[in-house]
């Protein structure tokens, strides 16, 4: 029921953003360590029911959100060690990067914090907004923004474009705050 | 379509397409927003060109290459899709982090579009997968075989295959769906369209089925017959052709590899003979005629289908047909002689290559009144057909000459004129060499086949060639009758060739110069003087070094010239390797050359004669197997031979017996699990036999002292001299017993031996490790031993037949019946009997009731023999012969009747 609901309402903002922009494509970088909830993410965005039972992405693949005049192209990069190397390849050119964090898992924030950090050095990141995603907020060990900032060291990046927020896409909590800020980001890098 | 894009595709089809070019057109393109369907599809065709055209990048280009065709993902136009698969399959093996696209082709794996994105998916799947995670596609490609879509199903099994070698084990466990696939009927959805075509119902995915459970259950005989019984059975829904023609290569495969199942198996091919499938009938006749010896009656079904293959409308038909028969005329042709009207009706056959195989086929089952006709017909199309077929004709003629000396005419008019006409290397190479072997074993032909040669060399243009003639003019010309006229046109060689062929041009008139005609050897040093004057060194030394040795004395230069015997080239090979891989020491002493054994001429052409007539009668792909075979096993011999000659040379009572004139092979004197293992080798000497027995104690616990063997012959001509026993055999090794005999000289007695060991049986204490003191002596009986005309003669080679049979006298006559279930094996066991060579051959019966066996040999001490053998069949009575023997001395006729009557 609740994704329903949901849906319902991206049409509503789609309908009210169709009336501010015409006809546009944003490439979006889905990346972030494995089990995160990237792909996760994408499906709900497509309209499909979240299940639990979601199989780890090998490699990547590309999923369209389009709706109208608007088409989100995602990159859902898999997140196991052996694919990090290859994130950088798709984000060259992207209008933004989204990076997904477990924000309940605690075991994984040293890594989340090493990868982000690498990735953000190189070049072709430079003047690609960045959103930052504590995923998996229904569960109680989960963190905030604050301490997700503080973990991942961002401060040092003041004067970079990034945001950060606080999500479930379980429970569907804090996605139309993703897809505005993905919108609003439309005329940032190209 | 525009000038502009013909002219695009017209750059594609000349392959001049720039590479640097394309790859940058490619990374801006592929990386474009938004994609450009079309323009890429085409870009992606420039890549697929390139990369198919041998065109390859650097792992890096090919990986930048690789990533930017996976941008392409995000649009859905079908075709372009279908050409990133293609291109992801090409870049696969180049390009690193291929893995990066498993989960977008998985999407298109579990996706809904049956006809494009399914079945390309699959293919691409299995080529960018490694060996960690095809677990992981496991369930995708289960489904994927058995769908009912024989696009997808196909694709999967294609795929599978694939992936055998990097998991093997993986794959092993889709047998059950694969098996299912085999036997299923699939048909494409209902509207699906390809190109023009709708298609209905189709069985191709049972060929690739079968092909995959053939790879999954190869390990695995048992599993393998089980397959093949439920497919072949009446009841069998195998229907495609494809498939039931590779079970019937299965079959092959199986035959080949396990005799005891070919009873069964051939029932099933036989049965496909009348399969209602054309293929299908073709592939049975040509696996039934390849099975290793073949029976008349099991044949003869498949030669009738054949038959009918031949006057077939279709090309194709009548080529597999009369191919198939041309292979098997070597074997049994016979069999086929009653299809030569058909046959000949494909002489003139509009298709070359069917032409080509028909008179090849009715060169091997003709006989020798047909020989000219046949020719002349050949040579009627000889221009029309490509190199590879002129060659097929060509060895066809070189082994017919061998087989019927008496033609020599007219095979050298054919082999001369094919050798004017226009040809390549590879065909001129096999001509020379046909002719080459008629001046060797057809010698009533040399005059005129030198003849030919020397007008060929008169305008050659391969050089390798010249050479090689020049070398067999220089062995030749000196024993003709007219030297001169061969000098002549050697040193025309000599003032207008290059330094290669002048170098050996002048080695060739150097073996003029061993002649006893003072006039020839006049001008020879004349000739060799001015080559003095040459430009090149190489022709300079050697004018220099035949002048020297010329003006030796005679003996001495013929040792230099014409040695008449070689080293044996693979031993002295194997030699020098050992001794250049030795360390510093070794080179502080030189090579020892007198240690390689050497073979006279006369011995080199035996073996060489054997090899070659032997080849001919094996189907193609044995021939050279046969070739290396008999060349590892000669090598093999040779360095036993070595052996004996060099231990026996060392024991002082051997001493003065000269030379072995024949070690005969080892034979066993007792089972090979027997607490004494005895084998024995025969040695002649001129005037002394010397039998070496070979002991090996197996016990543990016991030595032997004073090992003897008493040896009784019961031919009272073979008389004992004395045994060099072994004093002490300890547990568990090997000595050697000698007994020598003497033979009367010029003479060759058969006789058995009756063979005794004799020995002192000591045990071993176990408590010291000491044997004891005392033993007691004991007698153990071994197998006797017998000594015949296959240890008298040695196999030679002779030119002519009749020609040794017309001047040799001793006339001898003998009929026995023989033990054998047909002529082949009779020619078999008497060729090993009497070990002599088979001439003409004689040893391969053209008809299954009569044949006669010409022989030729000579003795230890070189008497010259003959034998003849008429043999007839008949299936009451068996193998019936008749012997006829002639010989220079009395004592080898005699010794080849004996060998039959003892
Ligand atoms: N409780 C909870 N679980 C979630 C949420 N989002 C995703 N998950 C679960 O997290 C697991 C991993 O999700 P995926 O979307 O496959 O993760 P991923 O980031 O794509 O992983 P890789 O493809 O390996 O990089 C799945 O079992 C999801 O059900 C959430 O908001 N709350
Ligand atoms: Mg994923």
């Amino acid at each position: 029921m609740a994704t329903i609901s949901i849906y319902s309402w991206f049409q509503s903002v789609y309908n009210y953003l169709l009336s501010l922009f015409w006809s546009t494509e944003l490439d979006v970088t889905l990346l972030g360590l494995q089990n995160a909830g990237k792909t996760s993410l994408l499906k709900v965005f497509i309209g499909e029911e979240f299940s639990p039972d979601s199989i780890p992405t090998v490699g990547f693949a590309m999923k369209r959100v389009k709706h109208g005049h608007v088409t989100l192209k995602c990159w859902d990069l898999g997140g196991q060690p052996r694919f990090r190397s290859m994130w950088e390849r798709y984000c060259r050119g992207v209008n933004c990067v989204v990076f997904v964090l477990d924000s309940a898992d605690a075991s994984t924030f040293e890594t989340a914090k090493t990868e982000l950090n690498a990735l953000l050095s190189k070049e072709a990141l430079v003047g690609i907004p960045l959103l930052v995603l504590g995923n998996k907020n229904d569960l109680p060990a989960s963190i905030g923004t604050e301490e997700i900032i503080n973990i991942l060291q961002l401060e040092q990046y003041k004067d970079r474009d990034i945001s950060v927020l606080s999500i479930s896409v379980k429970e569907g909590k804090g996605l139309p705050g993703v897809l505005s800020w993905l919108i609003s980001r439309k005329n940032s890098n190209k | 379509m525009s000038a502009l894009t013909y002219k695009k595709n017209d750059d594609i089809e000349s392959g001049s397409l720039d590479k640097m070019t394309v790859f940058q057109d490619c990374m801006s393109g592929f990386n474009a927003s938004p994609i450009m369907p079309k323009k890429c599809r085409l870009l992606l065709s420039k890549l697929a060109h390139l990369l198919s055209s041998g065109e390859t990048f650097p792992a890096d280009e090919a990986t930048a290459l690789f990533f930017s065709v996976t941008k392409l993902f995000q649009h859905k136009d079908p075709s372009l899709r279908q050409m990133v698969y293609v291109v992801i399959k090409e870049l696969a093996p180049i390009a690193n982090d291929v893995i990066m696209v498993t989960s977008s082709i998985m999407k298109d794996v579990q996706g809904s579009n049956e006809l494009i994105y399914k079945p390309n998916a699959i293919r691409a799947l299995c080529r960018i997968i490694d060996g960690s995670i095809v677990q992981g596609i496991e369930r995708l490609m289960k489904t994927a075989i058995v769908d009912k879509n024989p696009s997808i199903s196909s694709a999967a099994l294609v795929s599978s295959y694939q992936l055998l070698p990097i998991a093997k084990d993986t794959v092993r466990r889709w047998a059950n769906e694969t098996q299912e696939c085999v036997v299923a009927q699939k048909s494409f959805p209902p509207g699906a369209l390809l190109g023009n075509y709708h298609i209905g119902v189709s069985t191709l995915s049972q060929y690739h089925a079968l092909g995959l459970l053939y790879q999954i259950r190869a390990h695995d005989r048992m599993a393998l017959m089980k397959m093949v019984q439920q497919l072949s059975g009446p009841s069998t829904s195998l229907k495609s052709s494809n498939a039931i023609i590779m079970l019937i290569r299965f079959i092959s495969r199986i035959i080949s590899d396990d005799q005891n199942l070919r009873a069964p198996l051939y029932v099933l091919l036989e049965n496909w003979l009348r399969h209602k499938s054309d293929m299908v009938n073709l592939e049975a006749a040509k696996i039934i005629l390849n099975i290793k010896g073949i029976s008349e009656e099991e044949a003869t079904p498949a030669v009738n289908v054949l038959q009918q293959f031949l006057s077939s409308p279709r090309t194709v038909y009548r080529f597999a047909a009369i191919r198939a028969f041309s292979k098997f005329a070597m074997v049994q042709p016979v069999l086929i002689s009653h299809c030569n009207i058909e046959i000949e009706n494909l002489l003139s056959d509009t298709n070359r290559s069917i032409a080509t195989y028909a008179i090849t086929t009715l060169l091997q089952t003709g006989n020798e009144t047909s020989v000219d006709r046949l020719l002349t017909q050949i040579n009627g199309f000889m221009n029309d057909i490509s190199d590879d077929f002129k060659i097929i004709i060509i060895e066809a003629v070189r082994s017919l000459a061998l087989k019927f000396p008496t033609k020599h005419v007219a095979m050298l008019k054919f082999l001369a004129d094919c050798l004017r006409d226009e040809g390549g290397i590879k065909v001129k190479t096999t001509i020379v060499e046909s002719i080459f072997d008629m001046i060797k074993y057809v010698p009533d032909s040399k005059d005129e086949a030198l003849g030919h040669l020397c007008e060929f060399i008169e305008d050659c243009e391969f050089t390798d060639i010249t050479v090689r003639v020049l070398h067999m003019l220089g062995v030749e010309g000196p024993a003709t009758s007219e030297p001169t006229m061969y000098i002549r046109y050697i040193y025309n060689r000599v003032v207008l060739e290059n330094a290669v062929i002048r170098a050996s041009a002048v080695s060739a008139l150097a073996k003029f110069a061993l002649t006893d005609d003072k006039e020839v050897r006049d001008s020879v040093v004349v000739l060799l003087r001015r080559c003095l004057e040459d430009v090149t060194d190489e022709v300079r030394d050697r004018a220099a070094v035949y002048l020297k040795v010329i003006g030796l004395d005679k003996q001495v230069a013929e040792s230099y010239i014409n040695p008449g015997k070689d080293y044996s080239l693979p031993v002295l090979e194997q030699e020098l390797a050992q001794y250049v891989s030795g360390d510093r020491e070794q080179f502080s002493t030189p090579f020892d050359m007198s240690t390689i054994p050497q073979i006279t001429e006369e011995q080199a052409k035996a073996n060489d004669f054997k090899i070659k007539s032997k080849a001919n009668h094996e189907p193609e792909a044995a021939k050279a197997d046969i070739a290396k075979e008999q060349m590892e096993r000669a090598l093999k011999e040779e360095l036993t031979q070595q052996t004996y000659a060099s231990t026996l040379a060392s024991i002082a009572q051997f001493t003065d017996y000269g030379k072995i004139l024949n070690s005969s092979k080892i034979v066993q004197l007792s089972e090979s699990e027997t607490e004494f293992v005895v084998s024995a080798v025969k040695h002649l000497f001129k005037d002394h036999l010397v039998i070496q027995y070979d002991i090996n104690n197996t016990l543990k616990d016991t030595i032997l002292e004073d090992v003897s063997v008493i040896s009784i012959p019961d031919n009272e001509d073979i008389v004992e001299e004395f045994i060099i026993p072994i004093d002490t055999l300890s547990v568990e090794s090997a000595g050697t017993v000698y007994v020598s005999f003497v033979r009367p000289t010029g003479e060759y007695p058969v006789t058995g031996f009756e063979n005794n060991l004799k020995f002192t049986l000591k045990e071993i204490d176990p408590s010291s490790g000491e044997p004891e003191e005392d033993g007691f002596e004991d007698e153990y009986q071994i197998e006797s031993l017998s000594l015949s005309a296959s240890d008298y003669m040695i196999p030679t080679y002779a030119g002519s037949f009749v020609h040794q049979w017309d001047e040799l006298r001793f006339d001898e006559t003998f009929s026995i019946r023989i033990d054998a279930a047909d002529l082949q094996e009779a020619c078999t066991y008497l060729i090993e009997t009497l070990n002599m060579m088979p001439l003409e051959s004689s040893d391969v019966p053209v008809s299954t009731s009569q044949n006669t066996l010409k022989l030729f040999g000579k003795t230890v001490d070189g008497v010259k023999t003959v034998v003849q053998i008429r043999m007839i069949y008949s299936a009451s009575n068996g193998v019936a012969i008749k012997i006829h023997t002639r010989a220079q001395e009395e004592a080898a006729s005699a010794l080849v009747i004996e060998t039959f009557t003892n």
